[in-house]
């Protein structure tokens, strides 16, 4: 019973940070797929990105981002920021190295393709909470 | 509940990505023709020592069986080695190159041999680099075997 509260404050989150802007949505859901930031992101967690994080600012070594895949751009990543250079690409990382495709392979990744910044997980439930 | 999945369901995926032809790797394949091995090796074990015509056709036909598990078993474990493992496991589990060798080695084992001694060992070999396998993903899944 406990976790109804919780459950409709997810929900209520969700809900509120995708719909209330409906003309330019600052948050958007995203379905984590793959193994490879592992153990903090698992296949099938649920998180809200932020659309605008990088409006302002440039991505910061450790965020966790959303990023088109720079030989690929229907295929949409997600990854860690390990490093940022001059012109302000970003070097990224899968946490869980062995088993990640990334910058290790495609180099870094133009700041236009970045998509936002992973922000919270909330589903499921047990493990929701700040992301990155 | 179902509204409420509805809502929350993301509309977009994000790819924690990996290349690889498909990823597909599990060290079940490898079990399943080890026992299969091990399996064929009790059978010619049971069947006995006998000459007769239907005896040698039977034990010619479970001695071709047991051949191409035991085969199929080492280019299982081959692929696990080869494909799956990077070398920041190896650095992990220092000893990974010489667990699959030693099982590489025992598959020839069980080809060349009809001792089940060598299909429980091969066995054990598979299980020591499924728990790595699984401990390289995080995840914790019990060893079991088809016929106990």
């Amino acid at each position: 019973m406990r976790v109804a509260p919780v459950l409709f404050l997810a929900a209520l989150l969700a809900a509120a940070a995708t719909a209330a802007c409906r003309a330019a949505p600052r948050y958007r859901r995203y379905e984590v797929r793959g193994d490879s930031m592992l153990p903090g992101l698992r296949s099938g967690d649920w998180v809200l990105v932020d659309l605008r994080a990088y409006a302002l600012a440039a991505p910061r070594p450790g965020h966790i981002v959303v990023a088109r895949d720079p030989r690929d751009p229907h295929l949409t990543l997600v990854k860690r920021v390990s490093g940022l250079d001059l012109h302000g690409n970003t070097e990224l990382r899968g946490d869980n190295a062995p088993a990640s495709t990334d910058s290790r392979r495609f180099g870094t990744v133009s700041p236009d393709q970045i998509v936002g910044r992973v922000r919270w997980r909330y589903w499921p439930l047990a493990r929701t909470g700040r992301v990155g | 509940m179902n509204l409420l999945n509805r809502l929350l369901r993301p509309s977009h995926f994000a790819s924690a990505h990996c290349d690889g032809p498909c990823g597909v790797y599990d060290p079940a394949s490898a079990r399943i023709a080890a026992e299969a091995v091990l399996s064929m090796e009790k059978k010619i074990a049971a069947l006995g020592e006998g000459m007769d015509t239907p005896t040698v056709n039977t034990r010619t036909r479970f001695i071709g069986i047991k051949e191409s598990q035991a085969d199929l078993a080492k280019r299982d474990l081959n692929i696990l080695w080869t494909d799956y493992f990077k070398p920041e496991h190896l650095e992990k589990y220092p000893n990974l190159s010489d667990t699959f060798w030693k099982a590489a080695k025992l598959c020839s084992k069980n080809k060349t041999e009809q001792d089940p001694a060598n299909g429980e060992a091969l066995l054990a070999a598979v299980e020591e680099i499924h728990n790595i396998f699984w401990a390289t993903k995080g995840r914790d899944v019990a060893f079991y075997r088809a016929n106990p």
